[in-house]
């Protein structure tokens, strides 16, 4: 179905974003309310959601190296039950694609577009990522390999700049209450960081197998850094205040100032933010749309691209209507949702199919033997 | 199998309406018969109300009746009459035995060729080469006396520069393959030949260095040469465009230069380089977009100079595709961004004019491009009167007037230049034409709207191939060791290796490690 290859590199700029580009907007007030001034260490502690899903999802697919989790589902548990899998798997992305879509646009619409309708800024990114599907996983790799450091280095410079802001002492008291509030803090962002489950659609795909493990792990380490380091910028600027914010890091832009004409700079800093929500828009898009394609046993995904768009838009507006829905499905759902569908069920199919596994060969030993 | 099939099923398909033919009765497929007045005949119908076509009737040696046929302008009067008709007039008493042999043997002239069929006659004859037939002969004489009046080798118009050669291609196929070989003496440098154009009969040749190529894209060349079936190939461009990947995209995916040089440091990158007859624009393929940004005298210059002048390219590149856009995005959305004093001299000078500043920048760009469009196509005298009346109309006068603000024609100018600075002309077109679909998203949706665009191209650009090269390489797909020919230009003893794509199957081109480390003067004194 899909002919296309990609390197392991091309994967790692894939699904950096995917975590990063919504993650930095929303983990210095969501670890801050539950961790205060710790809540630099949450993401640290969250990242091992990460490496776990990585894990997984890389065993997973040393077991079935060419098929994708709606394919080996039904081989593990048998055609019904694999199907029944493949469909609460599909019907999770393509539910949270839609709300993805329906953050970015009110994060849009928000902080820049007052007037605009929603759907103008959710459809006209939708058209863009179908465009991109369009063209197969190879493209999706190249567009990322070109927008990620477009992503990162402006937010480095932008790291530099608000430098002269920074107040060192906010980070102080560390650890002031125990280990127990930067726990806390990180069973939400742990719940973005099942998000690396995305990875068993692209493990197949991949010209240079052996090293899928290895950069897995080495994105959900930068992710980790990249998130450590935003709240700890976040913290040292905003200090305590953090948490009453509810996109931090666009408060944070508003310090820019350099040489008295580099000042709010937060419409840039959008800018650039929509490169990195089109990269994790269009994965998503991505593996619904070829997950979708190979539970229906279809020939071409290209086939189901343009409906699902419609789809995610609709549940996009059906799933959260407004924004304080959306935080509180955030806060409270979400981080339980998505570690049930991306660690716990891909958890059980690698016991079942390891124990599978273990008792053919021995049925096998057994033939042989006697 | 399923292969060939297909291929067949194809072929089928293919079998559209065929250009007609003009040749009445004898079919040029025909051979030439054994009759000498009945080919006379033949060929004096085809060539039938063709002023120019001379038929020169004598007697060989004094007995034989024999004809020349010619066009004249296409062959050489002088050698005619100098090497065929006065030794073969010559009257003697006996006649040289066999006679065809003693023409292929004895005859004062360079080429001379058998041709059996009418076809080749008529070929013959059309390049210039005049047509012998004498009685007693079944076959024709093609002798290689063609001369034509052709255009001197001149400095390339379009691709000037100020170090390297001066030498351009012109409009003759064999000056131009000759400017090849010229610079590529090896042997390994081959050219096919092959003529497409149901009339106009174009010659064109691949060029491509063996054991440099990848065999497989001279073939898949051939085959998308063979396809085009035409009246006529006027330009490289109409071959261009029958054989482009994809022919709906904005960007070129093959590569027009007039400099041999330029063709040359592409043949031997394993790139195939296509001549048409007729033009002096040769096309090169495949290509990336890098390719097209890249100037041949970032080679000849030293290496620092043309790494920094690639970079200004780059900027410059951006800022013809952005500037307006931006400009627009801005003063319409996020005033917030400029610094107050720039914004309220802003305000200032907008304050006058009517319109808003996306209508305002579609009114300058366009007429921009209008003043751009009718200076290319006038004679160089009035040329001049444009570019006054361009920049004292447009510029000075709708300023104060107060039509449009004088940022805005300082935007507008900037933009001009830098999309000047494309070295080829092609890829500043792309560019041109892309400014106008961001500027209006730039007025609907502000940064947003440009950046949605950026994203747009940046799509198509990485699903683009040129002949099966992506367009965007070897930056996405990432060839980390490539990048030293496209975010700097190292130095010629570090290029050790050809662009992976092309060069695959030759990989190095120098021996590494050449950095130069002067003996004389190393020593202490």
């Amino acid at each position: 179905m899909e002919k296309g290859k990609i390197s392991s590199l091309q994967m790692a700029v894939m699904m950096y974003p995917t975590i990063v580009a919504t993650a930095i907007l929303g983990i210095p007030s969501v670890t801050a309310k539950f961790a205060k001034t710790d809540f630099w260490l949450s993401p640290i502690l969250a990242s091992l959601m990460g490496y776990v899903t990585v894990y997984i999802a890389y065993k997973l697919h040393k077991l079935y190296p060419e098929q994708t989790v709606i394919q080996f589902s039904e081989h593990i548990i048998g055609r019904l039950a694999g199907k029944i899998i493949g469909f609460i798997f599909l019907f999770f992305y393509i539910q949270i694609t839609g709300i993805i879509i329906k953050e970015y646009a009110e994060f849009v619409v928000d902080s820049f577009l007052i007037n605009t309708p929603i759907i103008v800024i959710m459809g006209t990114m939708t058209v863009l990522c179908a465009f991109v599907v369009q063209g197969g996983l190879e493209g999706i790799g190249r567009a990322a390999q070109l927008f990620v450091p477009l992503f990162i280095f402006p937010l480095l410079i932008a790291i530099i700049l608000v430098f002269p802001d920074f107040e060192f002492k906010n980070i102080f008291p560390i650890l002031g209450d125990g280990i127990m509030p930067p726990i806390k803090g990180s069973i939400v962002p742990g719940g973005w960081f099942t998000e690396f489950f995305l990875m068993t659609f692209f493990l197949p795909f991949l010209a240079d197998k052996k090293k899928g493990m290895k950069y897995g792990m080495l994105t959900v380490f930068a992710v980790m850094i990249t998130l450590v380091v935003v709240n700890l910028v976040v913290l040292f600027v905003l200090g305590t205040t953090t948490q009453t914010k509810v996109y931090p890091l666009m408060n944070v832009a508003r310090y820019i100032s350099f040489g008295e004409f580099f000042e709010h700079m937060e419409s840039i800093v959008m800018a650039i933010w929509v490169v990195g929500a089109f990269v994790k828009i269009s994965v998503f898009y991505y593996a619904t749309v070829l997950g979708t394609a190979q539970w229906l046993n279809l020939s071409d995904y290209r086939l189901v691209i343009w409906p699902l768009g419609i789809l995610m838009i609709v549940f996009g507006f059906w799933s959260m209507p407004n924004s304080m829905d959306l935080e509180r499905f955030n806060l409270e759902t979400f981080p339980i949702y998505a570690v049930l569908i991306q660690t716990i069920i891909p958890l059980s199919l690698l016991v079942i199919a390891a124990i599978r596994k273990r008792k053919s060969k021995r049925n096998s030993k057994g033939i042989n033997s006697g | 199998m399923i292969r060939n099939v297909s291929k067949l099923l194809r072929k089928t398909k293919e079998k559209k309406p065929h250009i007609q033919n003009n040749y009445q009765d004898s079919k040029p497929e025909d051979p030439l018969n054994g009759e000498f007045s009945q080919n006379v005949e033949t060929l004096r119908l085809i060539y039938d109300n063709c002023s120019d076509v001379m038929f020169r009737s004598f007697l060989l040696f004094g007995k034989t009746r024999a004809m020349l046929i010619y066009i004249e302008g296409l062959s050489d009067i002088e050698g005619i009459e100098e090497y065929v008709l006065s030794p073969l007039m010559q009257e003697s008493a006996n006649v040289p035995q066999p006679l065809n042999d003693f023409l292929v043997l004895k005859m004062p002239v360079s080429k001379v060729k058998r041709v059996k069929m009418i076809a080749d006659c008529i070929e013959s004859i059309s390049i210039g080469n005049p047509l012998l037939l004498y009685e007693g002969e079944s076959d024709g004489f093609s002798l290689g006396l063609s001369k034509w009046e052709k255009r001197a080798i001149e400095e390339p118009v379009a691709e000037g520069g100020i170090r390297g050669s001066r030498e351009g291609f012109n409009e003759s196929l064999e000056v131009n393959t000759s400017q090849l070989r010229r610079i590529i003496k090896s042997p390994a440098l081959k050219m096919q030949s092959m003529k497409i154009g149901k009339y106009t009969q174009t010659t064109v040749a691949i060029a491509y260095i063996d054991g440099l190529v990848d065999k497989t894209l001279i073939e898949e060349i051939t085959i998308r040469l063979e396809r085009i079936e035409m009246d006529g190939i006027l330009e490289s461009g109409y071959i261009e465009e029958m054989i482009e990947d994809n022919p709906y995209s904005p960007f070129p995916q093959i590569l027009s230069t007039e400099r041999p040089d330029v063709a040359s440091s592409c043949l031997l990158e394993g790139r195939a380089v296509i001549l048409v007859e007729g033009t002096p624009f040769t096309l090169i393929a495949p290509v990336s977009f890098f390719s097209l940004i890249q100037s041949q005298e970032d080679y000849y210059q030293r290496f620092m100079i043309g790494t920094l002048i690639r970079w200004l390219r780059y900027i410059f590149m951006v800022l013809s595709l952005l500037l307006p856009s931006f400009y627009i995005a801005i003063l319409t959305f996020h005033h917030e961004a400029v610094p107050t004093a720039l914004l309220l001299s802003m305000a200032a000078s907008r304050e006058a004019v009517p319109f808003p500043a996306i209508i305002e920048a579609l009114i300058m760009e366009i007429t921009f491009e209008a003043l751009r469009e009718a200076g290319v196509r006038l004679p160089k005298q009035i040329g001049s009167a444009v570019s006054i009346v361009g920049a004292l109309v447009i510029g000075q006068a709708s300023v104060q007037a107060g039509l449009v603000s004088a940022p805005m024609v300082i935007v507008v100018a900037i933009t001009g230049i830098s999309s000047f600075m494309m070295p080829r002309y092609i890829a500043g077109i792309a560019i041109r034409m892309l400014r106008f679909p961001i500027m209006l998203l730039a007025g609907t949706l502000g940064l947003l709207g440009i950046i949605m665009g950026v994203i747009a191209i940046v799509i198509h650009l990485c699903n683009l191939r040129s002949f099966g090269v992506p367009y965007l390489a070897p930056l996405a797909p990432l060839k980390g060791k490539e990048l030293k020919d496209v975010l700097w230009r190292s130095p010629m003893w570090m290029m050790d290796t050809r662009p992976s794509f092309t060069g695959k199957s030759n990989v190095y081109r120098q021996s590494p490690e050449q950095g130069p480390k002067p003996k004389r003067g190393s020593e202490t004194e």
